[in-house]
């Protein structure tokens, strides 16, 4: 520790001494779309002469900052999809720079091909990151056609699907619940909707979505295997706009505009399904009486004092509703919200101030006169958070505090008078997390670049409480009570971040990286897709923080001035404390939920290729992952490793899309992927008067293999100045194969003396389209 | 409630999957030698009280299972009687008239080959089925019926229930066990979801012959039975299957089970 810090101000400190020849001067400023005042995240900004060139990209609120001695410079400016911005500067005191870069158009596109796209993903140390750029979004055909962040990450290599359709995801081994998911910078629990079939990322909101999958710089924490970093627009601040989408389930629209012009702006963005509604209007009377639907709002308003400071409010509103009429209801959603502060301190130093609240809750009704009840459940959190970025000539330093109180009602249960039911509450959990970090990117030479950092976190169960502690059979050893405020058990871990990449030419680099993570806050689930009614619970005096420990090897190659994009990496992490859970053991509404668990280890490595073509009338990506993951408990599978779950062997996606006409363009993705690792029986019994399974090995068996081609194609209709539309055409699973979700086995029907296994298959071939347009 | 909240989310999930199919396929499956098993029941009822021991077999076998002849089978209680169970059939022991009597703790040793098998349950106090009907669901205009069971829960004390039902003779394919975490001390009314012999067969039709069983069982026998039901609950995607965790020692597969048993019978109007 100690140590660290000496080297970060060492190596920050020595950088003016051998340079303080000449006199150094910053220029910063930021980076905007010229058409809608939106900030722009990753643009390349370089300061070049004949003797010099640096470069930096912008940070996530489009500002940058660079450092260079007195003298005449060129600053070039690019972003991928935008025509390059090259100003001659005069560096001989302090700068200030807002730039504002054109879109190219479609035709353009091709046309200025020589358009230089940036190097960063050589150049930068860090790895296992992937970026989706939003423009894909609206090409990659999907179930339903309805657009998602999640289910494209999916296609990216590393990252793979809860099931079908599903947007659950496990990242290079995790677990599903071991995904920190933030939405401007706020906490989302549940990312899905209706059973997981959609995610709750309305991609009409959507303006950068950043995936780390190892490497976490160190301003992120809080989970195992990977961040999942979702930025909202900030709206258009130049003038108003319309834009919507009527799809067969769900219609969205979003306007947004200025409050006062390239001052303020704001953006509202919702969304519904109507799956009910059209099952009512089909007159298919047995469903006509349930509910099934969900709904989003994201809205977001931001003003700008002056160029020093900004202010951002957003929101994010999501609600499930599922039921059947006179039986039962269950509703669940999302509430995030964000109030933040940019503050520029001077050309060097860019403060960012957070103040977040979050909060997931369900509640189940059983609506039936003799056993009526209603379950409630939420985790509700508030964050303080303040990152602080330095620039310096070749170092950004950052750091910053995290602080976070949580509160979880893990069930409380009403009844009415005549009901089967008792009511039943369960204490609510408080914990109180606290992070402190630091890290520097140091650029050490043209081919030396490094990203290193440490993150302190500290994690406190409060009071009040009776806390109970369990044996190993699960029975109460000692039980204590707390008052409010009182610390029941603190935990204190130190999670190093390390990350270099060294270029071997202007084109290719090595790079490699370690990296700590630990994880507080914990998903008890008997399923493997995600439910809404999962259990979260904190760490305790029985749970203890999770632990993971990863290192990773990457190459990465660009050529043809950048329009292939190739990368390798290899990764092997350590996971310490999983959880899983005993035989039958009851995780809802249980206050002994503890004394259900069982604590072990985890390991996973695999290789992850991947091959994107970003120009061109072919675009698109190849992802390749070899890999394995396994778990140990002492009282499972007699003790030894077995699969996880989401263990499979390879797992490949090609997406492609084609600009076949200026009218129209074409897409197809196709998946290939190893089955799950399932539990299938050796052998069978008869207790009870029923065939009984006889299992040996956890996880010993796969699930026949899922492969899929969807396909889908763009119509745009003809533009005027004011209004654009266009048809979206896909088909889901164009090949109609019966790709497996679960496997059975059962006694045959006509012939009881014998058993069977079944597959489960969900979708079949799904045609949609969706209608979108823009004012 | 949680067996209901999860069975109504199944059906709602399953309603509206789009187009969910289903086909019988070819799996390679591990094989195991074949397992010793023992069923063992002692129950409130005067008469012949039975142990069952028998083997599993390969998956890929027929479900004809060997019997195990030859044991040495004896049941004590903590009141020091002790009881020799003689093959009565091939693999069925059984010892009677005997009653057990609730609030006893019962051992069960049996010997296969000079290996020693041993379990203890203790049976509950009885608490009996106070009546039995059809409960109506209604999803739109479909209407589905099943078996609703009726019985006064005793307040203060943990009590675990077992239920076995049989429509025209048929057993349901579903493990149904139940406790009273969230319904002590109540008039419960017990919805047990029939599944016959495929995913057709899964209500009661009028001029079914509806017998059903109530067994008060001890903690681990509910443990026994919760574990075989949620893996019988076919949710996909849901937990990964495992033996069941048995009393008998020396891993034995199969249980002993000290419990009372009161029955009902009806016909569906």
């Amino acid at each position: 520790m100690k140590l660290f810090l000496f080297f970060l101000l060492f190596s920050v400190a020595s950088t003016p001494f051998y340079l303080s020849a000449q006199q150094r001067f910053a220029i910063s400023g930021t980076v905007r779309d010229a058409s809608t005042g939106e900030t722009l995240i990753g643009a390349t900004v370089k300061l070049q002469s004949p003797s010099q060139n640096t470069g930096i990209a912008t940070n996530a609120y489009g500002f940058y900052s660079l450092t260079a001695a007195e003298g005449e410079y060129s600053l070039v400016i690019s972003y991928s999809g935008y025509q390059t911005n090259t100003q001659n500067i005069t560096l001989n005191k302090a700068l200030k720079f807002n730039i504002e870069l054109k879109a190219v158009s479609d035709l353009q596109e091709v046309v200025i091909s020589a358009t230089e796209r940036k190097n960063e993903n050589v150049k930068s140390p860090q790895m296992g990151l992937n970026k989706i750029d939003m423009k894909d979004l609206d090409n990659v055909p999907v179930l339903l056609g309805e657009k998602d962040v999640l289910k494209t990450i999916q296609l990216l290599p590393g990252v793979k699907a809860g099931g079908e359709g599903n947007t659950g995801f496990f990242v290079r081994g995790g677990a599903a619940d071991q995904n920190l998911i933030l939405l401007d910078e706020a906490t989302v629990y549940n990312s899905s909707h209706l059973l997981g079939f959609f995610s709750t990322f309305n991609a009409d909101a959507i303006k950068d979505v950043s995936l780390y999958k190892g490497g976490m710089p160190s301003q992120y924490g809080g989970r195992l295997s990977s961040v999942l970093d979702v930025k909202m627009q900030d709206g258009n601040d130049k003038e108003y706009g319309l834009e919507g989408g009527l799809g067969l389930i769900a219609s969205r629209i979003k306007a947004e505009g200025p409050i006062v012009k390239n001052k303020s702006s704001f953006m509202f963005s919702a969304r519904r399904t109507y799956i009910d509604l059209l099952l009512k209007a089909s007159g298919d009377s047995a469903l006509k009486n349930n509910t099934l639907n969900f709904y989003d709002i994201n809205a977001k308003v931001n003003y700008k004092f002056d160029d020093k400071n900004t202010l951002f409010l957003s929101g994010y509103f999501g609600q499930d509703n599922i039921g059947i009429k006179d039986l039962f209801a269950n509703d669940w959603g999302n509430t995030t919200a964000t109030v933040r502060l940019n503050h520029v301190f001077n050309n060097r130093l860019f403060s960012n101030t957070s103040l977040i609240f979050n909060k997931y809750s369900y509640a189940i009704q059983l609506l039936d006169e003799k056993s009526s009840a209603e379950v409630k459940s939420l985790i509700r959190d508030f964050n303080f958070k303040e990152d602080l970025q330095y620039y310096s000539s070749n170092h950004i330093l950052r750091f910053g505090l995290h602080a976070t109180h949580h509160r979880i009602a893990p069930s409380d249960i009403t009844t009415s008078a005549n009901s089967s039911f008792n009511p039943l509450s369960i204490e609510n959990r408080y914990g109180l997390e606290f992070a402190a970090y630091v890290s520097d990117e140091w650029t050490i030479s043209d081919k030396f670049n490094i990203l290193y950092g440490l993150r302190l976190s500290q994690f406190s169960l409060l009071g009040p409480g009776t806390i109970n502690t369990y044996n190993g059979s699960g029975e109460v050893s000692s039980s204590s009570t707390y008052k409010s405020g009182e610390f029941v058990k603190n935990y204190f871990n130190l999670e190093p971040r390390f990350s270099a990449s060294y270029s071997l030419s202007e084109k290719n680099s090595i790079k490699a990286s370690y990296n700590r993570n630990t994880q507080n806050i914990h998903i008890l689930t008997n399923s493997s897709t995600s439910s809404p009614t999962d259990q979260y619970v904190m760490s305790s005096n029985n749970i203890k923080p999770e632990i993971a420990d990863q290192v990773a090897l990457g190459f990465f190659k660009n050529s043809e001035s950048n329009t292939f994009e190739f990368s390798a990496e290899v990764y092997y992490k350590w996971l310490q404390n999983q959880i899983d859970y005993k035989d039958a053991a009851e995780l809802t509404a249980n206050k002994d939920v503890e004394s259900e668990l069982l604590y072990g280890q985890g390991r996973a490595y695999g290789l992850e290729l991947y091959g994107k073509k970003s120009k061109g009338k072919l675009t698109g990506w190849l992802s390749y992952t070899l890999s394995k993951t396994e778990r140990q408990f002492d009282k499972i599978n007699n003790g030894k490793y077995f699969n996880a779950k989401q263990d499979r062997t390879h797992d490949l996606a090609l997406v492609a899309m084609y600009n076949l006409s200026r009218r129209w363009s074409l897409s197809a993705n196709y998946i290939y992927s190893t089955g799950n690792a399932v539990t299938y029986p050796a052998g069978k019994y008869n207790v009870g008067g029923l065939t009984t399974y006889y299992y040996t090995e956890r996880n010993a068996n796969r699930m026949p293999y899922t492969s899929r081609l969807d396909i889908g194609a763009t119509l745009k209709a003809k533009e005027t100045k004011k209004f654009k539309s266009s048809w979206t055409f896909s088909v889901y699973n164009a090949l109609n194969r019966k790709n497996p979700y679960a496997i059975q086995f059962r006694d045959k029907e006509n012939d009881p003396t014998r058993t069977e296994a079944v597959q489960i298959s969900l979708f079949g071939i799904i045609p949609s389209v969706t209608y979108n347009f823009k004012f | 409630m949680l067996k209901k909240i999860q069975y109504l989310s199944l059906l709602i999930a399953v309603s509206f999957s789009i187009s969910s199919c289903e086909k019988v396929i070819d799996v390679k499956l591990n094989t195991s030698a074949n397992q010793l098993v023992i069923e063992g029941n002692i129950t409130n009822k005067l008469g012949q009280q039975t142990i069952k021991i028998s083997q599993s077999v390969p998956y890929t076998e027929t479900n004809t299972y060997p019997v195990v002849k030859g044991a040495i089978v004896n049941v004590t209680d903590d009141k020091g009687s002790s009881w020799i169970f003689t093959e009565s059939a091939p693999g069925s022991y059984t010892f009677g008239p005997l009653k057990g009597e609730p609030g006893r703790t019962y051992t069960l040793k049996v010997n296969v080959n000079n290996t020693l098998y041993t379990a203890s349950s203790t049976m509950p106090d009885s608490v009996v089925i106070d009546s039995l009907d059809v409960k109506v669901f209604t999803f739109g205009s479909k209407k589905q019926k099943q078996a609703q069971v009726h019985y006064k829960d005793p307040a203060g004390v943990a009590n675990q229930y077992r239920f076995v039902l049989k429509v025209n003779g048929n057993q349901s394919k579903r493990v149904y066990a139940e406790n009273d975490r969230f319904t002590d001390g109540n008039d419960v009314p017990a919805v047990l979801f029939y599944a016959g012999k495929n995913d057709d067969d899964n209500e009661l039709k009028t001029g079914d012959n509806v017998d059903v069983e109530m067994q008060c069982i001890d903690k681990n026998l509910f443990t026994y039975w919760n574990t075989l039901s949620q893996q019988t609950q076919g949710s996909p995607g849901g937990i990964t299957p495992g033996n069941p965790p048995s009393n008998i020692s020396g891993n034995a597969l199969g249980y002993f089970s000290a419990h009372t048993v009161s029955k009902k019978e009806m016909v569906v109007k």
